[in-house]
């Protein structure tokens, strides 16, 4: 292993990486101790890690490099630049949008800075089913301690609530339900509610501020616009990854070969599954692609008879977890702005003018989100060439679906709504708490009824003991190919119901931290 | 006659096109052929992959503006009549919607769509329009039916089967996304779009290092 010692200055502003437009031949040979695929919440905290310890580390991203000064702040063309397929990415039925980030730094550049722990009844189900003792409550209790230290992760202050959770904690606390303030990974918070746009004043503590620049200060490279076609593997080891070099204008500019003994896999968990299913890599259980879930998520809006300016102030201050646990329902909801664009896609307030009073009222409207606590029933594959995310909603879970969006009603109505707009393809309102229940008992779970998102992939290279049933060891390592690491969300065994971006930097530190014990100095 | 501008002067992305058509990622050509005939009460004509229009419309000779690249002239037609139903902005706030450019963003969305899916998008489109020549005992297309029956045939397939509630859907996110993705529809609702340059934040740039002094081990 080569040894970098040297530790330069994070740069102010920006990164000093590669793109497509800075490569001039058709062929590159690179070298490292450890390549990266994936700059992401998995890819940087485990770039960092490595290269702090002295590791040469190469890091391959498959999307552009944004720098936050050329934010738009406009969702339409965030969508377009900084999210996967253009925004576009749906499941095989396409009444669920996958939104995931598709840039330097990944989806932590697009979230809403929601900064949750695994639950701790998560973890032990964890050990009890997967054998995954390793990662107990009190195993990962100074990973947790450490990323939140790194990236600023503290509760919402008062200021950082609201209007729209103002409403939403008033209406809990009338119920008398749990209902706290969001902890987010952000410094100084502008309060401008575009952080799904991306933070164009760098206050957010994505990837591309933290641990990227801090990788690159220890001697990391960066390679953007590089999309890993193959993970390489020779005797049972990983050796290296085959590349391609694509600009923006979508044409191919170079072939990229690189030799390295650690493989750290971070593509995240719709494009990790595929890398490997496209390489016939470490799928002796099977289980590759499988086991998907995504948090399938609502956004259940009300009128209020004041104005609130859903899209004015911190994006989302307050959460209910009354329900977190899988006795009590199995879901959490999120008090959350929106948008004027997105607002007029979230529900069906009826045609023509019921749909432009809908808007020209957009001010006076607030919103929940609900995570619900999903079954893996989904499966990532290729088709004939093109990606399918093959995921509806289980059965067994549409019952936490209708009960996240009851409880969500009842919070409205506590906090004196007028009328709660079900989010469905069809035209539903709720006007009282009385009707509640008769209105969603006309939702059924079929496709197109629900308009549903989700922002939380996961699950697809399951992390467990047992290599008949799992991917990945509980070290990070997979059981079949030595030196090819998981560090992303694909490595979930279960749906953990919270945003799991803490989960994944966490598990990230831990995997690099047993990629070191394994490497020799 | 609705506004048509220089597509190179709007701004209509893929992601739109894309976000506006994930509902017909469901529904494959086979499935949507097989649909069409039981949708539109088993009379639709189905001839060689392509409709046969079941009733001729007075809109059929009706010659569509110059500058669209993307639309047929049917398909033009029918987004044309959406839009009127769907964006009835006479008598409210907001900004008239023949200060938008919205055939225009529509065409360009249709010029984004991938080939395979562009062929059943047509498909999808002739369908929405014949079905109301039977679906509600109409009599007539989707782009010939007066205000309040083009609003209920919205409505009624908001409600209807899977393929009704997709196509219904795929039109209105057609017409919404292309209207209000413009600016100039924000102020009447007092969105404040971005604001970071305006209110003139300051950038913290990247994070210093961490101190690893205290090193956390696990």
């Amino acid at each position: 292993m080569s040894r970098i010692d040297t530790v330069n200055a994070v740069p102010a502003q920006g990164l000093n990486l590669v793109q497509a437009s800075d490569v001039t031949a058709g062929e590159l040979t690179l070298r490292a101790d450890a390549v990266v695929i994936g700059s992401g919440a998995g890819g940087a905290v485990a770039a960092y890690e490595l290269a702090r310890k002295g590791l040469d580390v190469l890091i391959l991203e498959a999307g552009p490099y944004i720098p936050s000064s050329e934010f738009s702040e406009d969702f339409s063309d965030s969508l377009e630049r900084l999210y996967q397929d253009h925004g576009g990415q749906t499941n095989k039925d396409g009444d669920l949008l996958l939104l995931q980030g598709r840039c330097v730094g990944g989806s932590t550049v697009v979230n809403a800075c929601l900064a949750f722990r695994t639950p701790d009844f998560i973890l032990e189900e964890w050990g009890e089913k997967f054998g995954l003792t390793n990662l107990s409550p009190e195993a990962m209790q100074p990973w947790f301690e450490r990323v939140e230290k790194h990236l600023s992760i503290d509760a919402n202050g008062e200021h950082e609530i609201a209007m729209h959770s103002q409403l939403v904690r008033a209406g809990a606390r009338k119920l008398g339900w749990s209902v706290k303030p969001l902890k987010r990974n952000i410094r100084e918070c502008a309060l401008t509610g575009h952080c799904v746009s991306g933070c164009k004043t760098d206050r957010k503590q994505s990837m591309l501020v933290t641990y990227l620049p801090w990788a690159m200060a220890h001697g990391a490279r960066l390679h953007s616009d590089t999309r890993v076609t193959r993970i390489l593997e020779s005797g049972g080891r990983a050796v290296g990854v085959k590349a391609e070099v694509v600009g923006h204008d979508g044409i191919k500019v170079a072939d990229m070969h690189v030799d390295a003994g650690i493989v750290v896999l971070a593509a995240g968990a719709v494009q990790s599954p595929l890398l490997l299913l496209n390489s016939g890599l470490a799928n002796g259980s099977g289980q590759v692609g499988k086991n998907f879930a995504c948090h399938p998520s609502m956004y259940v809006a009300a009128k209020y008879p004041h104005e609130v300016f859903p899209w004015r102030g911190a994006l989302l201050g307050v959460y209910v977890d009354e329900f977190l646990t899988p006795e009590k329902g199995g879901f959490i909801l999120e008090a959350g702005g929106l948008g004027a664009v997105e607002m007029c896609l979230v529900n069906e307030p009826g045609t023509g003018k019921p749909f432009l009073q809908f808007m020209e009222e957009a001010r006076f409207n607030s919103g929940i989100v609900t995570l619900i606590h999903d079954h893996n029933v989904g499966e990532i594959r290729w088709e004939k060439g093109r990606k399918v995310v093959d995921y509806k909603v289980a059965d067994s879970d549409f019952p936490s679906m209708l009960a996240a969006l009851k409880a969500s009603a009842e919070i409205h109505f506590a906090a004196g709504a007028e009328k709660v707009f079900v989010p469905s393809i069809e035209k539903l309102e709720i006007h009282s708490v009385d009707e509640i229940d008769a209105v969603l008992a006309r939702l059924e779970n079929k496709p197109q009824r629900l308009r549903l998102v989700s922002y939380h992939p996961q699950g697809t290279l399951r992390m467990g003991a047992d290599p008949a049933s799992s991917v990945v060891a509980p070290h990070g390592e997979t059981h079949d190919v030595k030196g090819l690491y998981v560090t992303d969300a694909s490595l979930l065994p279960t749906s953990i119901i919270v945003n799991p971006q803490v989960t994944v930097y966490a598990l990230a530190s831990y995997i690099s931290s047993e990629i070191l014990k394994r490497t020799p100095s | 006659m609705l506004r048509v501008v220089d597509p190179m002067t709007t701004k209509t992305t893929k992601q739109q096109a894309d976000a506006a058509l994930a509902p017909l990622a469901g529904l494959s050509r086979r499935k949507l052929l097989k649909a069409a005939l039981w949708a539109s009460a088993g009379t639709a004509a189905v001839v060689a992959g392509g409709f046969a229009w079941l009733r001729r419309s007075p809109l059929d000779d009706v010659a569509v503006p110059e500058g669209l690249k993307h639309l047929s002239a049917s398909e033009y037609h029918l987004f044309h009549r959406a839009i009127e139903v769907l964006l009835p902005t006479d008598g409210t706030t907001l900004t008239p919607v023949e200060q938008i450019p919205v055939i225009t963003n529509i065409d360009r969305f249709i010029g984004l769509v991938e080939p395979a899916i562009r062929e059943e998008l047509g498909i999808a489109l002739a369908l929405f329009d014949n079905a109301a020549v039977f679906s509600g005992l109409h009599g007539k297309r989707f782009v010939d039916l007066d205000d309040e029956s083009a609003r209920q045939y919205f409505d009624t397939w908001s409600a209807g089967n899977t393929l009704q509630r997709t196509l219904s859907s795929v039109v209105k996110k057609f017409v919404y996304l292309s209207y209000w993705r413009d600016p100039a529809t924000w102020p009447p609702v007092q969105f404040d779009g971005a604001v970071s340059d305006r209110w003139g934040i300051p950038s913290l740039g990247n994070t210093p290092l961490p101190d690893e002094s205290a090193e956390v081990t696990a």
